[in-house]
C-alpha cells in the first residue's frame, strides 16, 4: 500500500512533528472512576482508554469459578464516537472488540497472581474513548495501572508499545494515519525480565525488519515503565500523606504499632 | 460441558519426559509431524493432514456485484467449521471460542496479509467480480489445527482455478466452461504458512535437558535457563502448553502474522530463534507444496484432440 | 545508537515529583540495615526489595531469582525477618475477631423434600446466608451462628431453617464478627452477641478498608444522638442512638425487635446529624484520612461550630477547611 501522505519527511519528522523514535505524550489519571476498586485513564497522544477493575470479588457466574485461582474476566467496549472514520456502534458480539478483550485477558492471566484468590473473580472493563492508533497498547498500559491501583498482586508491570517500519526506517508509537499505511507490531514487555508477554502483528514485514522493531520496542518498554511507575508512586505517596495526617491526630503509641 | 483438563498422571508424565528433553511421540523439539495432501477431483478441493489432524479445504468462486466502496476488488470470505466430529472438545451448534479464534487467525493470515490479488478478481468494474469462498472443515483435531488448516487453505488456493471469462462489449460477460478453455489459477502475491510453537517453563534442573537437547533440537539462543520451545505441538502438548506462539511466514522470509497473546513471557532472543526456525520450515513447505500441486495439475491435464 | 525518547513536560513528568518518590533509586534493603528509622518506603510491582536469603517473603511479595520482589504498590513493612508490602487500596483482608458490616446476598435453604428424604445430607450442607463484606469472596453466615428467638443457647430446629428469610433476607444489612476461615479463604461470620445483628435506623457509608484501624471499640456514640459502627471492612453504619436500657437484655431477647425491618421514628435533628456525620466520613475518606471515633467527633464539633448545612461539607473549600482543622492540631508527633 502506498500513500499520498508523507510518513517521514526528509528532515526526519513525522506527520505530527515527532522524530522516528519519539513517543507521544502520555497521561495517566488514577482517579477516573471512584466506584471501582481501581481505575485508570491513559492517553497516548489522542488515543484514550479508560479501564476499571473490580475485584477480586465473589464470582458472578458460579459455573466459571476456578477452585485454585481467580478467574479474570475482561470486557471491552469501543465507543462509537471514538474514531472519525468508523462511527458505527459495535455491539457485544463484534469480532474486533471480542479480540481486544481476549488479548488483554491472555496478556494479564500469567502476570496477575491469581492463585492467591481461589474462587474469586477479577473483572476488567476496558472502554476505548478515543482512537488514534495504538488502541491495544493504550488498553494494556491502562489495564496495568488500573490493576496496580486496585491492589491486585502482579508479577510486574506490563508495558506495551507499537512499532512500525516505513521504508526500512523503524518508528515507534504510531498514529492511526501511520498505522493505516505501515506494517506495525504491538509488543508488551515486562521490564524486570525484559521478556515479552504479547507480540501481535497483522501486516506483512520482513524478518530482519521485525527483529529491529522488536529490539526497539524492548528499549521503549522501560521508558513507558518509568512513567507508569512514577504515577503509581505519586499516587501511593498522596494516599500515604493523607493517612499520615490522620496518624498525627491519633494516639502516637498506636501509630507506632501501625508503623511496624 | 467442557471435558476436564488432562489428568494429573498424564501431566506429570508429560513434564518429566520434557525435563529429559523427550516428547511424547519421540520427536525432537523442533521436529514437525509428517504432513500430507490429497486433492479431490474438483479444483480447489484439498484434504490436508498433519500427524493425526486432518482438515478439508474447499475453494469455490461465484460472480457477484462488488461492494460499492470498492468497485475494483473481488470478495474473499473464509468460513470455518469445527464440529464435534473433530474432537470431543467441540460442542455442536453454538460457535465456540476456538472456532472464532481459528477463523480470525485464518482471516489475518490469508485476507489481511493480501495473499490474494483482489483486483485480479475483478471482471467488470463496479458490475461483476469474483467472490472467493474458502470453506475449512476440521475432520480430526489432534493438536496443531491452525497449522493444518492454514496449510490446507494455502494448498487449496494454489490448486484452485477459476473459469476463464471474457467481456464482450460494454457489459456482457461470457464464462467459458473448463472443458472448452483451461481455467485460470488465482493471482497470489505470496503464500503464507502458519507455524505454531508451544512454550514451557525452563526445566527445574537444567543440566539434564540441556545436555541432551543442546545438539539438534533447540532453538538458537535457547540457553540452559531459557524456556523450552516445541515446534508443532500435538494433542497433550497443545493442551498443557504454558504459552503459544503462532507465526505465519512467507517463504521469502516475510512475517505475515505474529500472534503471541499472553502465556509464558519469552525473551526477545528466544522469539527470534523461533522465527528463524519457522522461516526455514516455511521454505520447506513451499517447495513441497509446489511439487505436489504441479504433480496433480499434470495428472488432471486432458489432451485436446 | 542513541534513542531520543521524548520526555514530554506533562503533568505526569517524573521530574516534578519529590526526590525519594519517583526518580530515586530502587530501595534495596540490606541485612542489618536499620530500616525502621527511615520514612515509610514506597514500592510498586516488580521492584526488588531485598535478598531472599536473608529475609522471608510476606504478603504482597514474591521471590524471583533469590530476591524478594514486590507484587503490589504500597509501603514496605518489616517484622524481624519477614518482609511484607501493604497495598494502600485493596479489598478487605479479614482476620478472626474483626468486626465487619455486611449485606446479605443470598439465602440458601434446600427444599424441604430433600431435607426430609435425606437426613444425612442436611448435616453436610448446613443452612446459611451469603454476605457481601467487601472481601474477595462473599462471607458465610451459618444458621448456627446467629441468635434465634427464644433464648441464646438452644438447638436449631427445622422450623428455624424454614423461616431463615424472616431473620435475614437478601439486602439486609448486619453487623457481625469474623469467626473462622474455610479452606478456600472465605470467612465465616457470627452474630452471637447482643451487640451484633440486623442494622436499621441509619445509613451506610463505604470507605477504603485501610482507613479503618483496629480500635478498642468499634461501636461509638456521638453526643448528638448518633451511633457509629466502624466495620473493619470499610463499611460504616451511622444510625440513630439507641438507649442502653432500650437494648434487649439477655433474658428478654426480643426476636421481634432484633430482626425487625421497621425503622423507628427519627426526628429531624437526628436525621441532620446522621447526614452530617456521613458527609464528614466521606470527606475524610476522599482525602485518605484514617477514620477513628476521635477524628469524627472532632470534625463533627468543627462542623457544628461553623453551623453549616450538612451538604455544604462536600464542597471543595469547606472540605479542605475541615481537613485542615482536624489534621493540623499536633505537628510535633509526626510519624511519617
Amino acid at each position: 500500500m502506498s500513500s499520498r501522505i508523507e510518513i517521514l519527511n526528509e528532515g526526519g519528522f513525522r506527520s505530527d512533528g515527532r522524530r522516528q523514535y519519539e513517543l507521544r505524550e502520555m497521561t495517566f489519571d488514577s482517579t477516573a472512576q471512584a466506584g471501582a476498586d481501581g481505575s485508570a485513564r491513559v492517553a497516548h497522544g489522542l488515543t484514550e482508554v479508560l479501564v476499571s477493575v473490580f475485584g477480586p470479588r465473589e464470582a458472578r457466574v458460579r459455573a466459571q469459578t476456578l477452585h485454585d485461582r481467580a478467574s479474570i474476566h475482561v470486557e471491552a467496549t469501543i465507543a462509537p464516537f471514538s474514531s472519525t472514520s468508523d462511527r458505527r456502534r459495535r455491539g457485544r458480539g463484534d469480532k474486533r472488540t471480542l479480540e481486544l478483550a481476549a488479548t488483554i485477558k491472555a496478556t494479564f492471566e500469567p502476570v496477575v497472581q491469581t492463585s492467591l484468590y481461589p474462587r474469586s473473580q477479577i473483572d476488567i472493563f476496558v472502554h476505548v474513548l478515543q482512537q488514534d492508533g495504538g488502541v491495544l497498547q493504550a488498553s494494556i498500559n491502562a489495564t496495568t495501572v488500573a490493576l496496580v491501583n486496585a491492589g491486585v498482586p502482579l508479577a510486574d508491570y506490563v508495558c506495551a508499545v507499537t512499532g512500525g517500519v516505513h521504508a526500512a526506517a523503524p518508528m515507534l508509537d504510531l498514529t492511526s494515519l501511520e498505522e493505516n499505511d505501515l506494517p506495525h507490531v504491538t509488543v508488551a514487555s515486562m521490564p524486570r525480565s525484559g521478556h515479552l508477554t504479547l507480540v501481535s502483528m497483522e501486516t506483512r514485514l520482513h524478518v530482519d525488519r521485525f527483529e529491529e522493531i522488536l529490539r526497539l520496542a524492548g528499549e521503549a518498554g522501560p521508558v513507558i515503565h518509568k512513567e507508569m511507575r512514577a504515577v503509581v508512586r505519586q499516587r501511593t505517596k498522596d494516599l500515604l500523606d493523607g493517612m499520615g495526617k490522620g496518624l498525627r491526630e491519633s494516639n502516637p503509641a498506636e501509630a507506632m504499632i501501625e508503623d511496624e | 460441558m467442557r471435558p476436564p483438563s488432562p489428568s494429573i498422571p498424564e501431566k506429570d508424565f508429560f513434564f518429566s519426559a520434557l525435563d529429559q528433553a523427550l516428547r511424547l511421540d519421540g520427536r525432537d523439539f523442533l521436529e514437525a509431524r509428517p504432513h500430507s495432501l490429497s486433492f479431490g477431483a474438483e479444483l480447489g478441493h484439498v484434504e490436508c493432514s498433519l500427524g493425526k489432524t486432518r482438515v478439508l479445504a474447499q475453494v469455490d468462486a461465484k460472480m457477484v456485484r462488488p461492494e460499492p466502496q470498492r468497485p475494483f476488488e473481488g470478495l474473499i470470505s473464509i468460513h470455518c467449521e469445527l464440529s464435534p466430529m473433530a474432537s470431543t472438545e467441540y460442542e455442536p451448534g453454538r460457535q465456540s471460542d476456538e472456532e472464532i479464534a481459528l477463523a480470525r487467525m485464518l482471516d489475518k493470515i490469508f485476507r489481511r496479509s493480501d495473499t490474494i490479488d483482489r483486483e485480479a478478481l475483478c471482471i467488470l468494474a463496479g458490475e461483476r467480480v469474483w467472490h472467493l469462498r474458502i470453506a475449512i472443515h476440521a475432520l480430526a483435531d489432534a493438536g496443531g489445527l491452525l497449522d493444518c488448516a492454514s496449510l490446507a487453505c494455502a494448498a487449496a488456493l494454489r490448486h484452485f482455478r477459476r473459469p476463464d471469462v471474457e467481456v464482450v462489449g460494454a457489459n456482457e460477460v461470457i464464462v467459458h466452461p473448463p472443458a472448452l478453455r483451461a481455467p485460470v489459477p488465482l493471482a497470489l502475491h505470496h503464500t503464507p504458512y502458519c507455524i505454531t510453537f508451544a512454550c514451557y517453563r525452563a526445566a527445574p534442573e537444567p543440566s539434564a535437558a540441556a545436555a541432551k537437547g543442546a545438539g539438534a533440537g533447540t532453538v538458537a539462543g535457547q540457553t540452559e535457563t531459557a524456556p523450552r520451545v516445541l515446534l508443532d505441538p500435538a494433542g497433550l502438548e497443545h493442551r498443557l502448553a504454558q504459552g503459544m506462539l503462532h507465526l505465519a511466514l512467507t517463504p521469502q522470509r516475510e512475517l505475515a502474522v505474529v500472534h503471541k497473546a499472553g502465556g509464558l513471557p519469552l525473551a526477545p532472543g528466544v522469539l527470534m530463534g523461533a522465527v528463524q526456525v519457522a522461516a526455514r520450515r516455511a521454505r520447506e513447505l513451499e517447495a513441497w507444496l509446489d511439487v505436489r500441486v504441479r504433480e496433480d495439475w499434470v495428472r488432471k491435464k486432458v489432451e485436446v484432440r | 545508537m542513541i534513542i531520543p525518547f521524548s520526555s514530554p513536560p506533562t503533568l505526569s513528568s517524573a521530574s516534578r515529583f519529590g526526590e525519594d518518590v519517583s526518580e530515586g533509586e530502587d530501595f534495596y534493603m540490606n541485612d542489618g540495615e536499620d530500616f525502621e528509622a527511615e520514612r515509610a518506603t514506597i514500592t510498586s510491582p516488580g521492584e526488588s526489595i531485598t535478598s531472599a536469603r536473608a529475609f522471608m517473603r510476606g504478603h504482597g511479595t514474591y521471590v524471583d531469582s533469590d530476591e524478594v520482589v514486590a507484587s503490589v504498590a504500597g509501603i514496605i513493612e518489616r517484622v524481624n525477618k519477614l518482609v511484607t508490602v501493604r497495598a494502600l487500596r485493596t479489598r478487605y483482608n479479614p482476620e478472626v475477631g474483626d468486626l465487619v458490616i455486611g449485606r446479605i446476598t443470598e439465602v440458601r435453604i434446600v427444599a424441604l423434600a430433600c431435607a426430609i428424604e435425606n437426613n444425612e445430607r442436611r448435616k453436610v450442607q448446613p443452612r446459611r446466608w451469603k454476605v457481601d463484606a467487601n472481601a474477595r469472596q462473599d462471607a458465610v453466615l451459618m444458621l448456627s451462628s446467629v441468635n434465634l428467638p427464644g433464648g441464646v443457647q438452644r438447638r436449631k430446629l427445622e422450623s428455624d431453617e424454614l423461616q431463615m428469610r424472616s431473620f435475614f433476607e437478601e439486602g439486609d444489612l448486619l453487623v457481625a464478627e469474623v469467626q473462622a476461615f474455610f479452606a478456600d479463604g472465605a470467612m465465616s461470620l457470627h452474630t452471637r452477641s447482643l451487640k451484633y445483628g440486623k442494622l436499621r435506623n441509619g445509613q451506610l457509608v463505604s470507605v477504603p478498608p485501610i482507613l479503618i484501624r483496629r480500635l478498642k471499640s468499634h461501636f461509638c456514640s456521638l453526643p448528638s444522638g448518633v451511633d457509629l459502627i466502624l466495620g473493619l471492612n470499610g463499611y460504616i453504619w451511622i444510625s440513630k442512638h439507641v438507649q442502653d436500657n432500650e437494648k434487649e437484655g439477655e433474658e428478654g431477647f426480643d426476636a421481634e425487635a432484633v430482626y425487625s425491618n421497621q425503622n423507628d421514628d427519627i426526628d429531624d435533628a437526628t436525621r441532620t446529624a446522621i447526614a452530617r456525620v456521613s458527609n464528614i466520613i466521606r470527606v475524610l475518606a476522599s482525602r485518605s484520612v484514617p477514620i477513628t471515633d476521635a477524628i469524627v467527633l472532632e470534625a463533627y464539633e468543627w462542623a457544628v461550630e461553623r453551623d453549616s448545612d450538612a451538604k455544604d461539607l462536600l464542597l471543595g473549600d469547606v472540605a479542605d477547611a475541615l481537613i485542615a482543622a482536624v489534621t493540623t492540631k499536633d505537628e510535633l508527633t509526626e510519624q511519617w
